[in-house]
C-alpha cells in the first residue's frame, strides 16, 4: 500500500525522462549516415539517399512485408491546433484535391518516433507499431495546399510550413505550438510546401509561388525564436551583379525563382546548395530578356551569412516552367585520378548536370532522356541554350517534357557502390499556347496548354562521370499517358545491394542497381506519394513509405 | 513551378474544356466585398486620370510602382483601407495624399483595380479558332507525302467532314494523340501476343500490362491474366496507332500546325 504511490512516482519519473529523451534530437546525428535515425528530409545533409544499411539485401530482400500501416488521421477532435485565423477558411482545392491530401512528406525518425506532415497536418507516430502519438491541425488562411514534404527537427521542436506562408515550431513530445512566425503573405500567392532545414543553429526556410510575380527569397531563422538571421534574394537588385540579365531592377525584383526544394550541404565547406525555381511572368520570355540569374539555378550560399559564393543556372531564360528545383545530390568520385568534390543534378528539363561543388565548375552536361526539344545547344558553360521558337505561341508549340519534367522535385538516389546515380524519369509532350489578352500581364496570364500524352516513363541509371545511360528499365504499359515522375515518389539505395523505386500502378520495386533486375515488389492502391526511408530500430530494418494517405513499414520476417 | 495534374486523359478533358467556357475560379482566401456592376466603370474613370500617369493604364507600373503586386490593393476589402491610404498618400516616397477622396471612390478604385487582377488570374479562355496558324495546302502535302497520315486516313472516308467534328484544339491535341480528347471514336484496342515459358503462345485484345501483370480477351471471349516477371513471359503488342506514338520526336510545329489548318478546312 506505502510503497504503491513511490512505485509509480518513481515510474512516472522515469517515463518523463524517457519521453524527454525520446523526443530531443541529438545535434550529432546531423549530417551523419543515417542508421538508427532519420533526422532530416534527405537522412543526411548529401541528398543521396543512400543508407549504409544492409540487414535487408539481396538474399532476403524475397521475404520483406509488411510491419504495419498508418492512416493519416485528419480529424480535428483530439488534435493540437494552431493557427494564423480563429477558424480556418474552406480550402477548395482543385485537380490538386488529391495531391493535397496525400503524404507527400519524407518522415524523420528519431528514437523511435515518426514525424511526417501534409498541408495544415503535422502527425507524430510510434515507429515500433504504427500508432499515433498525437496530430497538429494547422487553421489555414488559405493558399495552395498541393503538399508538403515534411519536418524539420531542432532538439526538442520541429518546424513545419504551411501553405498560407507560416513556419510553425512544435513541441515534439506533444504537438503543441510553440510559435508561428509569417514567412511571406497569402495575399500577394505565396505558400509554402517544402521542408525546412536544419543547420548548425539555423532552420533554413524556403518558399513557394507563381501567380503574381513576386519576389522570391530563401531565409535562415533562429531556431529558437524564429527570428529571421538572413535572407538571399534569388534575383539580383540594381547595381548587383547579375542585374544585367534582366531588363530592368523592376522586373528582376519581381522576376520569381522561388526555392521550393528542401536544400543539401557540406560541412567541410559550409555550403549551402540551393536550388531555384522558374522565373516570372512564367511564359512571358519576351517581358523579361535575358537569362533570368539566379531563377532555375543551381546556387551556393555560405551558411552562416546566405552570401552567394557560386552559381550555374540549369535553365537560362526559361519559358517553359522547368523550374531547377530538383536534388542537388553531393558525393565524392575520382575523376581522371583525382578525388573531386561533386554536385549533381537530374533536372526538370531533361538535362543531367556534373559540377565541382566548390567552385559551381560543369564538369558533364548530358541528356538523360531522349525527348527533349526546346533548346538549341549547350553553352560554353555546360548550360543548355532555349530555342526561342519553341516558345509558347498562338498556334502552339509542342514541347517535351510536359509540365511534369523529364524528372521532378522527388529525390533519385546515388549509390556509391555502383557510383550510379538513379532516378524515374517521363518523356511526356504537351503544346503551349500563348493568347493576346486585355489587362494585365502576369504569373501565368495568356498562356494555356494541352497535354498530350507522351512516350514513356523509366527508371534510368546514369554514370555521372560521363552522364551516359548505364541501363534503362522501361515501364511496361507506360506509352501513351507517362505519370508525372514526381507521382511515382523519390528512390532509395542501401548497403544491402539493392535500390527501390516506386513504378506505374502501385508498384514497389526492389532492384538489383548493377543491371535493373527487380528482385522484388508491391502493390498499393495508389502510387508511392513520398520518398522512402530506412532505419535500424531494436536490431530490425525497417523501411518506411506513403502511398496515398497512409504510411507503410517493412520489415524482413524470417 | 507546379501546376495540377497532367494525367493525359482526365486532364485532356479539362483542359478543354477551360478553352471553351470561360471559367473563374476564386481563390480560396479571397474575402470580397459585393461588387456592385457600375463600381468597376466609375472606379476605372477616377483611376485613369489620377493614377494611371503614375501607375500605368493597366496599373503595371510606369513612373510608379506596379500596383498588381502592391499589398496595400490585395489586403483591401471595398476600399477601407485603400481610402486610408491614398488620403494621407506617401509624400517621402513621391506619392500625393487624395485628402478629398471619398469613401465611394475609394470603393470604386478598389473594385476597379480588383477586378483587372481576377480577370487576369482567371486564364481567360483562349479563342480556339485563333490557333489555325499552318497552311492548308502544305498541311494536305504532308498528309499525304512525308507525313503517311494517307497511309491510314482519308478525306473522303474516315476524314470526312472532320473540320466540322471537332473544333481546332481537339483536332490539334487528337493529331498528336488520337487516343484522347473529347467526342472521338472508340479507341481500337491493341493486340497481344504472350509466348509462355513452354513456348506455347496465347493471343487477344490487349486489357492491360505493367511490369508484373499482363491481361488479355482472348477470341473465345475469355479474360486472361498472366503474372509477369522480369519481362517473363515474353509480351508483344500492337499498336494500332503506333504511327502516332513514333510521331512524338518526329513532329515539328511547322507540319502540326499545317496539319491543323488542312484538317480544320475538311468541313
Amino acid at each position: 500500500m506505502k510503497s504503491a504511490p513511490y512505485c509509480s512516482w518513481a515510474l512516472m519519473a522515469v517515463f518523463a525522462v524517457t519521453a524527454l529523451a525520446q523526443a530531443e534530437l541529438d545535434p550529432a546525428l546531423l549530417g551523419k549516415p543515417p542508421v538508427d535515425a532519420w533526422p532530416t528530409y534527405h537522412g543526411d545533409y548529401s541528398g543521396r539517399h543512400y543508407s549504409t544499411l544492409n540487414q535487408i539485401n539481396q538474399s532476403n530482400v524475397k521475404n520483406l512485408g509488411l510491419a504495419w500501416v498508418y492512416r493519416a488521421n485528419r480529424s480535428q477532435q483530439g488534435a493540437q491546433t494552431g493557427g494564423s485565423v480563429p477558424e480556418a477558411v474552406e480550402v477548395h482545392l482543385g485537380p490538386g484535391a488529391l495531391a493535397g491530401g496525400f503524404l507527400k512528406s519524407t518522415p524523420l525518425m528519431v528514437n523511435g518516433v515518426l514525424y511526417f506532415s501534409a498541408p495544415d497536418y503535422a502527425w507524430a507516430v510510434d515507429a515500433r507499431t504504427g500508432k499515433e502519438i498525437w496530430h497538429f491541425f494547422w487553421k489555414t488562411s488559405g493558399g495552395d495546399h498541393i503538399g508538403n514534404r515534411g519536418l524539420a527537427m531542432y532538439g526538442h521542436w520541429l518546424y513545419l510550413e504551411t501553405p498560407d506562408g507560416f513556419i510553425v515550431s512544435l513541441d515534439a513530445a506533444t504537438g503543441k505550438e510553440r510559435w508561428h512566425k509569417q514567412i511571406a503573405d497569402v495575399k500577394a500567392e505565396y505558400f509554402a510546401t517544402t521542408s525546412p532545414t536544419v543547420i548548425g543553429n539555423h532552420v533554413i526556410v524556403g518558399l513557394s509561388g507563381d501567380a503574381l510575380d513576386v519576389p522570391a527569397w530563401l531565409e535562415s531563422r533562429d531556431p529558437e525564436t524564429g527570428d529571421i538571421q538572413w535572407k538571399w534574394y534569388t534575383t539580383p537588385r540594381a547595381g548587383e551583379p547579375g542585374i544585367e540579365t534582366w531588363p530592368d531592377a523592376f522586373t528582376a525584383e519581381h522576376g520569381g525563382g522561388m526555392p521550393w526544394q528542401p536544400v543539401t550541404y557540406d560541412p567541410q565547406l559550409n555550403l549551402i546548395y540551393v536550388t531555384t525555381g522558374n522565373p516570372n511572368p512564367v511564359y512571358r520570355g519576351d517581358l523579361r530578356k535575358g537569362s533570368n540569374l539566379y531563377t532555375a539555378s543551381i546556387v551556393a550560399l555560405n551558411a552562416d551569412t546566405g552570401k552567394m559564393v557560386w552559381y550555374f543556372q540549369s535553365s537560362p531564360h526559361d519559358t517553359h516552367d522547368w523550374d531547377a528545383a530538383q536534388v542537388p545530390v553531393l558525393f565524392d568520385m575520382n575523376i581522371d585520378g583525382q578525388p573531386r568534390k561533386l554536385v549533381a543534378q537530374a533536372s526538370r528539363n531533361g538535362f543531367f548536370f556534373l559540377l565541382d561543388r566548390t567552385n559551381g565548375k560543369n564538369l558533364v552536361t548530358t541528356r538523360f532522356v531522349e525527348s527533349p526539344n526546346w533548346f538549341k545547344g549547350v553553352n560554353q558553360r555546360g548550360e543548355p541554350i532555349p530555342d526561342p521558337d519553341k516558345d509558347s505561341q498562338l498556334g502552339g508549340s509542342l514541347i517535351s517534357p510536359n509540365n511534369g519534367g523529364a524528372a521532378n522535385w522527388t529525390p533519385p538516389t546515388y549509390d556509391p557502390e555502383t557510383e550510379l546515380f538513379y532516378l524515374n524519369t517521363a518523356q511526356g509532350y504537351e503544346i503551349h499556347y500563348q493568347y493576346p489578352i486585355d489587362g494585365p500581364v502576369f504569373g501565368s496570364s495568356g498562356h494555356t496548354s494541352q497535354a498530350v500524352g507522351g512516350i514513356e516513363n523509366s527508371l534510368r541509371a546514369i554514370d555521372p562521370r560521363t552522364g551516359k545511360l548505364r541501363w534503362v528499365h522501361k515501364y511496361a504499359g507506360s506509352e501513351w499517358n507517362p505519370t508525372r515522375p514526381e507521382h511515382l515518389g523519390g528512390l532509395l539505395s542501401t548497403a544491402g545491394k539493392l535500390l527501390f523505386a516506386g513504378a506505374p500502378g502501385g508498384f514497389w520495386v526492389a532492384y538489383n542497381p548493377e543491371n535493373g533486375r527487380q528482385l522484388w515488389h508491391i502493390t498499393f492502391d495508389y502510387d508511392v506519394s513520398n520518398t522512402p526511408i530506412t532505419y535500424l530500430l531494436d536490431g530490425v530494418q525497417y523501411m518506411v513509405l506513403a502511398a496515398g494517405d497512409a504510411m507503410y513499414a517493412f520489415r524482413v520476417h524470417n | 513551378m507546379f501546376r495540377a495534374s497532367t494525367i493525359f486523359l482526365p486532364a485532356f478533358f479539362l483542359t478543354v474544356g477551360t478553352a471553351q467556357q470561360p471559367s473563374v475560379s476564386e481563390r480560396p482566401d479571397a474575402q470580397k466585398a459585393k461588387v456592385e456592376s457600375g463600381a468597376i466603370e466609375r472606379g476605372n474613370q477616377i483611376y485613369r486620370p489620377n493614377c494611371g500617369f503614375c501607375h500605368g493604364i493597366d496599373a503595371r507600373g510606369a513612373a510608379g510602382p506596379d500596383l498588381a503586386r502592391s499589398l496595400v490593393v490585395l489586403n483591401d476589402i471595398g476600399g477601407k483601407d485603400l481610402g486610408t491610404f491614398l488620403r494621407s498618400g506617401r509624400p517621402d516616397a513621391g506619392m500625393p495624399a487624395f485628402a478629398m477622396l471619398t469613401a465611394e471612390q475609394a470603393s470604386d478604385i478598389s473594385a476597379f483595380l480588383h477586378a483587372r487582377f481576377e480577370e487576369s488570374r482567371a486564364r481567360r479562355p483562349m479563342d480556339v479558332n485563333a490557333i489555325v496558324v499552318g497552311n492548308a495546302a502544305e498541311g494536305a502535302a504532308f498528309f499525304k507525302g512525308e507525313g503517311k497520315c494517307s497511309s491510314c486516313h482519308n478525306p473522303n472516308t474516315d476524314f470526312k467532314g472532320i473540320g466540322a467534328k471537332y473544333d481546332p484544339y481537339v483536332l490539334q491535341g487528337r493529331i498528336l494523340n488520337p487516343r484522347g480528347g473529347r467526342g472521338g471514336p472508340p479507341i481500337k484496342p491493341s493486340t497481344v501476343k504472350v509466348t509462355l515459358p513452354s513456348g506455347q503462345t496465347v493471343n487477344g485484345q490487349l486489357v492491360s500490362v505493367n511490369d508484373f501483370s499482363v491481361t488479355l480477351m482472348d477470341a473465345a471471349g475469355n479474360r486472361r491474366t498472366f503474372a509477369r516477371d522480369n519481362e517473363q513471359p515474353r509480351v508483344e503488342i500492337t499498336d494500332p496507332y503506333q504511327a502516332h506514338l513514333d510521331n512524338f520526336l518526329k513532329m515539328t510545329d511547322k507540319h502540326m500546325h499545317d496539319l491543323t489548318a488542312y484538317l480544320t478546312s475538311l468541313k
